[in-house]
């Protein structure tokens, strides 16, 4: 530029100088035409068009400035973001965390769960997802076997009382096959792997510390390799520490990793299915080639094997399914339903703008006539709602970060340590980058069509007069068609946690089959040493109960081997007198042992023949069972059962049990499991090594909780209480309540939130309406129409739009209530009585929100009216 | 058409200029060569017999407008003295244009100057 302008002046004073100037005349005339340096260089610089850069940070501070003359709107709009924003934050950081975040391992898409399963007759093998077991000797099988996995691994829970690292606790723990972390692909952070030889054997002599157990239970000791630790009774050194971030949802408490030390009867008996299996699929295998191989694999072992083989399909399910399987369809659901509101959120702040557009026009048309393009125009507009919409990102994440924080917080403990990933959701890149796309998205799609919409007017018909009512025309259809997509959007919400709430209160009044007041439930476990044989543990239980009943409050006092609710049983297989089945092909049921005054303190109805009592089913007496209802039904056909006789297949030295008596089904898993067949057998009859005890006291069962641990000391100090909960807290964290209960108060709120804003919008856009057209009312006031009249007329557009909303937004529900089929229960994903109640309040509600303008519409005084320019 | 108007020196009285008409100046200019910023002032100047004194605080605005619409195009070069001057050329478009706005400027000369014969 400098350069072109000084060319230009010394050709002009060289052509003075030729006519006949002298130098310093001819620079002198030449610089008075020029003019100041500085203002020509300003001209040309306008002229010639400034960089992007520079016309970027113009607009910034342009945009800034306009905003601050009217915080009202701007305020209003930042915050509408925001809220909109920072759910849909919180959310995907969840979201991230739980279902596109990598697990911690190796190439974690190559590791597969492997478990056996034993399908029923007419039962698919996929609707048994849920179990993951196989037994030992099959595992070393398919480990030799097998090619198209690189490496398979097991692992089981495990506990032990911790002495010498603080005060004596018992710790939850894991046990695993040596390549368990090898197979995963992680490696310690500090020491060893296990080594070959360092499993089975007499107790673990070895152990690997995760991260958090190092810090917190040892102080971060820098000396921890080496270290030995004191594991119930045995001596343990520590060879490894586990890296900060692995995590191992499955057993997510586990404090302590050990080598597998099982007992013999785990180790051989190949009926015994109990370990879980993670194979990693060796490089270039695909999953099918992988389960074709297992299956001829399992063929030869049931060939093999027929008694305890004869029935047994592998089923492979990717080790992230099993994981996230259970809260991916919610996660989903949730965060569409907060996509929802960001939209709804949206179309609040389009109609803001459209509004203010509306009173800008003549500000753009003088800048149209003063030169600036319209690319320019809309550009300059985008930069304002890109900058609101930036503030509320920034106060949205925020808000999310908090949000967040009380999402997790809200998730209880026990749940929590089952989903570990969900700790780490909070603020890192992807969340930020998630954040920066909505940011954007969100300020495109609010400013856009205003923007558009401003630029367009013709530039001398705004600067006439403004005293054209503008509430026809394109603008006011795109704000109704904006209302109208808020209303329907809101709809959907409502309905949608409508029918989550209606499920979980059909759950919680689901009657699981016993009553569950003022229960307290926990574990004891007989280890093999003190209690070796079954009379041993006959004793502890006679002698513990006595105590227990002592407890003041105590009103009932039971045992059995697995608590209802929980889904932790075991199941057994058997067959029925005078109904031979092939080897290996026998049936299979749940299997309990239970104290004879179990179903009367739990009130478990009696249905037939009679309950357990301790003469007719002591020790020596002969073997009895009771079997509930389901059995009835499947294994019975429903016959009478009693009288008749089975027999446990595992041993051939098993007796014949006689059926005396069948109960009422109780829910097994979850509340809203469905009915399994259970085999009852007495305590006296066949004991059990891990017992647990439910206790029915008069007021608060947690109140009972410190008699029972002195009383299991005075028994047997060696022992403590194993996970001790009300009943009503198992309710309440069992996963069946809580993946219901949880979403529920989410989408209940963002269903509330979407509300809010859609009446805000609706009332917003009615009122808007109405004082746009105070002329004509006024006018047909003055020509005597009635207030009904007018009522009539400005309700009727509020009612138009609510109307087209509902529509529109039952029919979206019909269709996208049936993804959330699933979580439902006891209520249809179509069920009518929820739309139609749902759309009636909506409509009311809309009612409402149209009536306060129409009021001020109706007290519109005529003359005042007319008078209005 | 820009609104802008050119600043133009008339025997001693600043008049100025319709809209557009130094744009329409400019390519005419250049529809024989290509030149710099100062050569087109100085035709201009030489073939007005001295009427249309064009300054470069016109000038240059005229001309960046006309390149970022794309109807002349700029390079650096030698000029006849040997120093580094900028030069203009038309392009294509630039060529329709100076049509397009010939025949605009001759229709509205023709009628003005039928209305003042008129009278």
């Amino acid at each position: 530029m400098e350069a072109e302008l000084r060319f230009h002046m010394e050709r002009q004073i060289e052509k003075y100088v030729q006519s006949g100037a002298t130098r310093e005349e001819a620079a002198r005339r030449a610089r008075l035409e020029f003019g100041g340096d500085e203002q020509v260089k300003e001209e040309h610089r306008d002229a010639r068009g400034v960089s992007f850069i520079e016309i970027l940070l113009r607009d910034v501070r342009y945009g800034f400035r306009t905003l601050s003359h009217n915080p009202g709107f701007s305020i209003v709009a930042i915050l509408t973001l925001a809220l909109g924003i920072g759910a849909n934050t919180a959310i995907f950081s969840v979201v991230y965390a739980a279902l596109i975040r990598p697990l911690p391992y190796s190439q974690p898409n190559r590791l597969i769960t492997l478990s056996e399963v034993r399908p029923q007759e007419g039962q698919s093998t996929q609707s048994n997802t849920r179990n993951w077991v196989t037994s030992y000797p099959d595992y070393l099988d398919w480990a030799r076997q097998s090619k198209s996995f690189e490496s398979l691994a097991g692992f089981s829970g495990d506990s032990f009382t911790l002495h010498g690292a603080g005060e004596s606790e018992l710790v939850f723990a894991a046990q695993a096959t040596i390549n368990f972390f090898s197979t995963l692909g992680v490696k310690p952070l500090l020491g060893r792997d296990f080594a070959v030889g360092e499993d089975i054997a007499a107790g673990p002599k070895v152990a690997i510390l995760p991260y958090g157990t190092w810090i917190r239970r040892f102080g971060g000791d820098p000396h921890i390799i080496g270290r030995s630790i004191q594991l119930d009774d045995k001596s343990v050194s520590v060879i490894g520490v586990l890296p900060r971030e692995f995590e191992f949802a499955p057993r997510g408490n586990a404090e302590i990793w050990v080598p597998l030390h099982i007992e013999k009867d785990l180790a051989t008996r190949r009926s015994l299915r109990w370990m879980p299996v993670i194979g990693r699929l060796a490089p270039g295998i695909m999953p099918q080639q992988a389960q074709a191989e297992l299956n001829s694999i399992t063929a030869s072992l049931a060939a093999a094997y027929p008694q305890e083989n004869g029935a047994i399909q592998v089923v492979m399910v990717p080790l992230r399914e099993r994981i996230v399987g259970q809260v991916e369809l919610l996660l989903l659901i949730l965060f569409g339903a907060v996509g929802f509101v960001l939209l709804i959120a949206c179309a609040n702040v389009t109609n803001l703008f459209l509004v203010r557009a509306a009173g800008r026009r003549r500000e753009f048309s003088i800048r149209a006539a003063l030169g600036a393009g319209r690319a320019r125009l809309i550009s300059q507009l985008l930069v304002e709602s890109l900058m609101l919409a930036a503030a509320g990102g920034v106060l949205g994440l925020l808000l999310a970060e908090w949000g967040t924080s009380l999402l997790i917080a809200a998730i209880p403990e026990t749940l929590l340590t089952f989903t570990p990933f969900l700790r780490d959701a909070h603020a890192n890149l992807a969340v930020l980058a998630f954040l920066c796309i909505a940011v954007i998205f969100t300020g495109l799609a609010f400013g856009l069509a205003p923007a558009l919409q401003a630029s367009h007017g013709r530039e001398g018909e705004a600067l006439k007069e403004e005293t054209r009512a503008s509430a026809g025309g394109v603008r006011a259809r795109l704000r109704g068609a904006l209302v109208i997509a808020e209303i329907a959007f809101c709809l959907v919400l409502l309905i949608g946690s409508a029918l989550m709430v209606k499920s979980l209160t059909a759950l919680l009044n689901h009657n699981p089959g016993f009553d569950t007041q003022n229960l307290l439930v926990f574990g004891v476990n007989l280890p093999d040493t003190s209690y070796p044989k079954d009379p041993d543990a006959v004793r502890f239980d006679k002698e513990f109960s006595d105590r227990l009943r002592g407890i003041p409050g105590v009103v009932g006092v039971t045992s059995n081997s697995v608590v209802p609710l929980t889904g932790n049983g075991a199941s057994i297989r058997f067959l029925i007198e005078g109904q031979p089945v092939a080897t290996g092909h026998e049936n299979e049921c749940n299997i309990r042992d239970t104290s004879n005054n179990y179903f009367s303190v739990m009130k478990i109805p009696l249905r037939a023949g009679r309950l357990f009592d301790d003469s007719a089913d002591s020790e020596t007496a002969p073997k009895h069972v009771m079997v509930n209802e389901a059995w009835v039904k499947r294994y019975s056909q429903g016959e009478n059962p009693l009288g008749k006789r089975i027999k446990f297949t595992y041993s051939a030295s098993q007796p014949y049990r006689e059926i005396v008596g069948v109960v009422g089904n109780t829910a097994e898993a979850g509340l809203d499991s469905s009915d399994e067949a259970s085999l009852f057998v007495p305590f006296s009859q066949d004991a059990n090594s891990f017992i647990t005890y439910a206790v029915r006291t008069a007021g608060n069962p947690a109140n009972a909780l410190s008699g029972v641990r002195s009383s299991l000391r005075v028994v047997d100090p060696q022992l403590v209480v194993i996970q001790p909960f009300t009943m009503d807290q198992i309710i309440s964290q069992s996963p069946s309540i809580f993946l219901r209960r949880y979403p529920s108060y989410l989408i209940g709120s963002f269903a509330a939130l979407a509300l809010v804003l859609a009446m805000v919008g609706l009332y917003g856009l009615i009122s808007y309406s109405v004082s746009q057209r105070t002329r004509e009312l006024g006018i047909r006031i003055a020509l005597g129409a009635q207030q009904a009249d007018v009522m009539r007329l400005v309700l009727g557009e509020g009612a138009r739009l609510t109307l087209i909303g509902v529509v529109i937004g039952l029919a979206a529900a019909l269709g996208l209530t049936q993804l959330m089929r699933s979580l439902l229960f006891g209520v249809s994903a179509a069920d009518p009585i929820t739309f139609v109640s749902v759309a009636v309040v909506l409509a009311l509600v809309a009612i409402v929100a149209c009536y306060i303008p129409v009021r001020r519409a109706m007290s519109t005084d005529p003359s005042a009216a007319l008078r209005y320019e | 058409m820009s609104k802008q108007q050119g600043k133009v020196l008339m025997a001693g009285k600043r008049i100025d200029l319709p809209q557009g008409t130094l744009d329409l100046l400019i390519l005419r200019t250049l529809a024989l060569e290509p030149q710099h910023g100062w050569a087109i002032s100085e035709r201009i100047h030489q073939i007005s017999s001295d009427v249309l004194l064009i300054q470069q605080g016109s000038l240059y605005p005229a001309l960046h407008r006309l390149e970022r619409r794309g109807w002349i195009r700029a390079k650096w070069g030698l000029s006849e003295n040997n120093r580094k001057a900028k030069y203009y050329e038309l392009t294509k478009a630039g060529r329709k244009q100076l049509q397009v706005e010939e025949d605009s400027w001759k229709k509205l000369a023709a009628a003005v100057a039928r209305v003042i014969e008129s009278v």
